[in-house]
């Protein structure tokens, strides 16, 4: 079927081309090897990893009984499918309030902006569908031929909810527009994103988070809850589930809300959104008023003012901030762990916790390191200042650890009253960590711009899996120097060190590849 | 007097292709220079390696005397460098760019911040110092990025097209500030396809095609060379460039549609 040119279809087709472009890439860079592992080898793993023998597992299960357990697990499991989605669609909805890209084209043909912005957020539930659907598809598929065929309905109820998020997403972008301004939607949209993305590892960190007894109290109700006859009888609460296992009503019910939702969102709010994206290009971005760190000053010391320059331009990245600011949320529950278990006395967890913290601190500083190190907005203002390139990556990767020192400052220093081993063995291998992350970059810095901070890791798979690698190494070597176990911890830092010996190199050598790179 | 810049054998090539060829050219200081070309003549290539961007395949650069591939921090330390792209940071504010700038060139802040405000107000941008530059139009990134290439006084400043998509005013302001530069002593080497630009502006005009200088010196000097006592420059530019009998444009209209 070919959709008359300016048609609805027709912009959809153009957008879904567009956003499978972007999953490939962002998976594992262009090419034909890129397309083959997102379209072939990874749901050829997943099916012969997970599907083949959870289907050989559910064959005899003739069906899923429908009890208040059974019924709160399909609706945990539509919630955080929701959340996630939601944080996603968040994200997008901000990004095309912002990252104008071809918006302003589409604005400006005779297309109307509502129909425009409705199919970019169809659009955005397909690509945060076919996130899940690549994982959930291949698992699904032997289950449904081995005998339940019905299940692949889940992938229906999944995309319902995926434009349920959108939106969603697009209501809670809009209100934000309204209520705090265009200049704070951007940092609050994408921050707040990061927070829904990581609420569901929160949650399931409680325990670590809150402490056992208070955890094991709250498990305690809910299950009390389940009993309840008064709970059972709430109508509904078995529908997500039902749906989930392909019965036609509630799949009807969950396309009529997820579609209703997405529609109803659309409609009332995709005039406002249109005009809201206009103001945003206008109002939103220019004219922003900063205020300076501090009062500005004047230094004729390279050094500082690269420092200071490269400290203002992280502190103003909205993106930025939202992806570390996730990055410390996942070092929360670790930090409350190594904290109580301190208090307690308790050393067991310690050794574990100042392996993940080393781990969580180097991907900290990888991150704010390519930024600082790769992602120069004006790299020839500096090639042309007599300033030696030494000085300014001192002053870049100075910056780039500063930021990592202060979050883990709050962990690191009332464990060194608590428990003054660990905090020291937590300390070294942070360090170290941190050094091998910033060092990497520097090695292997490839030009790049900012906007591209969330793809920066396709630009080279070998770095990114031996900086993972050495990461583990140190951690591992963390763990065990924290446990006690000095001789055992010299090995996989030994490894370490020859991994980041063997992938060191000379300043000529860095060159070299920039040059070739530009 | 030693020249501004003094260039002998430049040679870069990229893939086997040469941009610039066994170019020589001598800057005299004090003076505005035009180097004019045609696309792709080599021009911004020869800048940016005298700025300190791109090594030469062969070739030397004197800059005001000191060897600026054997020391290129002293040469660098008495250039400016302005490319047609403005190098800013959309997230800072003018004040701060020039603070960072400042920095870089180790320009002591007793001289640079007064320097900064001055530069700020004489370029319109003094209301606006607490602005992110992602907000501001084309003009006045040009005109930021213009006061971050004087902060420090530059003895030599290099100017790529640095009038490209600039409004009347704007464009104004930036060649007042040109001349009162070289009227205090300083020398300005600016690459222009406005040509017009160069014929009132320039006290001598280089033109280079294929990477090879072909012409240089001033007005009257290429006039005198061409033979054509009353030519514009564009007419001296498109002969000089091998554009010119057939390049007088009239023939060329008449085969487009109109």
């Amino acid at each position: 079927m070919i959709a008359p040119a300016g048609s609805t279809l027709w912009l959809l087709r153009h957008e879904l081309r567009l956003t499978w472009r972007g999953i490939i890439e962002r998976r594992r860079g262009r090419g034909r090897f890129a397309r083959l592992w997102v379209t072939v080898a990874l749901p050829l793993i997943l099916m012969l990893l997970a599907g083949v023998p959870l289907a050989f597992v559910l064959r005899h299960v003739r069906e899923i009984p429908i009890n208040p357990l059974a019924s709160l697990i399909g609706v945990a499991i539509v919630a955080v499918a929701f959340t996630l989605m939601l944080s996603q669609t968040l994200a997008a909805a901000v990004d095309a309030l912002y990252e104008r890209a071809d918006l302003d084209l589409l604005f400006s043909s005779p297309m109307a902006p509502r129909r425009v912005l409705a199919v970019r957020f169809l659009a955005v539930s397909f690509s945060v569908f076919a996130f899940f659907g690549m994982i959930l598809g291949p698992i699904l598929l032997p289950i449904a031929v081995m005998g339940h065929p019905s299940w692949l309905a889940a992938l229906l109820v999944l995309f319902c909810v995926a434009l349920a998020a959108s939106g969603a997403g697009l209501l809670l972008a809009a209100g934000l527009f309204r209520v705090i301004g265009p200049r704070r939607t951007r940092t609050l949209g994408q921050v707040l994103a990061a927070i829904l993305g990581a609420a569901f590892f929160l949650i399931a960190q409680a325990r670590n988070i809150l402490g056992g007894a208070k955890t094991a109290g709250l498990a305690a109700v809910v299950v009390q809850l389940a009993k309840d006859p008064r709970f059972q009888a709430v109508p509904g609460l078995s529908w997500p589930l039902r749906a989930l296992l392909g019965e036609p009503l509630p799949l009807l019910a969950a396309i009529g809300l997820g579609g209703g939702v997405f529609l109803i969102a659309n409609q009332i709010l995709g005039a406002r959104f249109a005009a809201d994206a206009a103001a945003a290009a206008g109002a939103g971005v220019g004219g922003k008023v900063s205020k300076s760190f501090g009062r500005l000053q004047f230094s004729a010391d390279a050094f500082a003012a690269t420092f200071l320059k490269e400290i203002r331009l992280i502190a103003r990245d909205p993106a930025l901030i939202a992806q570390v600011l996730l990055r410390v949320l996942y070092m929360l529950p670790v930090g409350f762990v190594i904290l109580r278990q301190a208090g307690q006395a308790q050393t067991l967890a310690l050794p574990g916790s100042a392996a993940a913290l080393s781990l969580m601190a180097g991907q900290v500083a990888g991150s704010l390191a390519w930024i600082t190190i790769s992602a120069e907005d004006a790299p020839d203002l500096l090639s042309c200042a007599p300033t030696p390139t030494r000085t300014l990556r001192r002053a870049k990767l100075a910056a780039a650890v500063a930021p990592v020192a202060v979050m883990l400052a709050p962990v690191i220093l009332p464990l060194a009253v608590l428990a003054p081993w660990a905090a020291f063995s937590a300390a070294l291998g942070c360090t170290a960590s941190v050094a091998m992350a910033a060092m990497m970059n520097v090695w292997w810095q490839r030009p790049g711009k900012r906007s591209e901070f969330r793809r920066r890791r396709s630009a080279s798979w070998m770095v990114t899996m031996a900086e993972l690698l050495l990461g583990f190494l140190i951690a591992a070597s963390t763990g065990l120097f924290a446990a006690g176990l000095i001789g055992w911890s010299v090995l996989p830092a030994v490894l370490a060190l020859v991994g980041v010996l063997l992938l060191s190199r000379s300043d000529a050598q860095i060159a070299r590849s920039l040059r070739a790179a530009s | 007097m030693t020249d501004a810049l003094a260039i002998h054998g430049l040679t870069k090539s990229f893939g086997g292709k040469f941009a610039v060829d066994d170019l020589s050219l001598t800057v005299r200081a004090g003076e505005l220079f035009a180097l004019l070309g045609p696309n792709g003549a080599g021009k911004t290539t020869t800048l940016r390696m005298v700025a300190g961007l791109l090594k030469p395949d062969a070739g030397q650069i004197e800059v005001f005397g000191h060897d600026a591939l054997a020391d290129p921090a002293a040469a660098k330390r008495l250039i400016a460098w302005a490319p047609d792209e403005p190098m800013l940071y959309d997230r800072l504010t003018p004040l701060e760019y020039l603070e960072f700038v400042a920095g870089l060139w180790g320009v002591e802040p007793r001289v640079a911040m007064p320097k900064a405000e001055e530069l700020l107000r004489w370029l319109g941008l003094w209301d606006n110092r607490g602005e992110r530059c992602e907000g501001f139009s084309r003009g006045m990134k040009q005109k930021t990025a213009l006061a971050g290439a004087l902060i420090h006084d530059p003895q030599l400043l290099i100017l790529d097209e640095p009038l490209t998509g600039l409004d009347a005013a704007v464009a104004r302001q930036v060649k007042d500030l040109l001349q009162a530069r070289v009227k205090a002593g300083a020398t300005v080497i600016l690459t222009t396809h406005i040509l017009e630009v160069a014929e009132r502006m320039a006290d001598r005009i280089g033109i280079i095609q294929r990477g090879r200088l072909v012409a240089e010196g001033t007005l009257a000097e290429l006039r005198a060379r061409t033979g054509e006592g009353q030519a514009t420059l564009e007419d001296m530019f498109l002969e000089l460039t091998g554009d010119g009998e057939d390049g007088r444009l009239g023939p060329r209209l008449e085969g487009v549609p109109g």
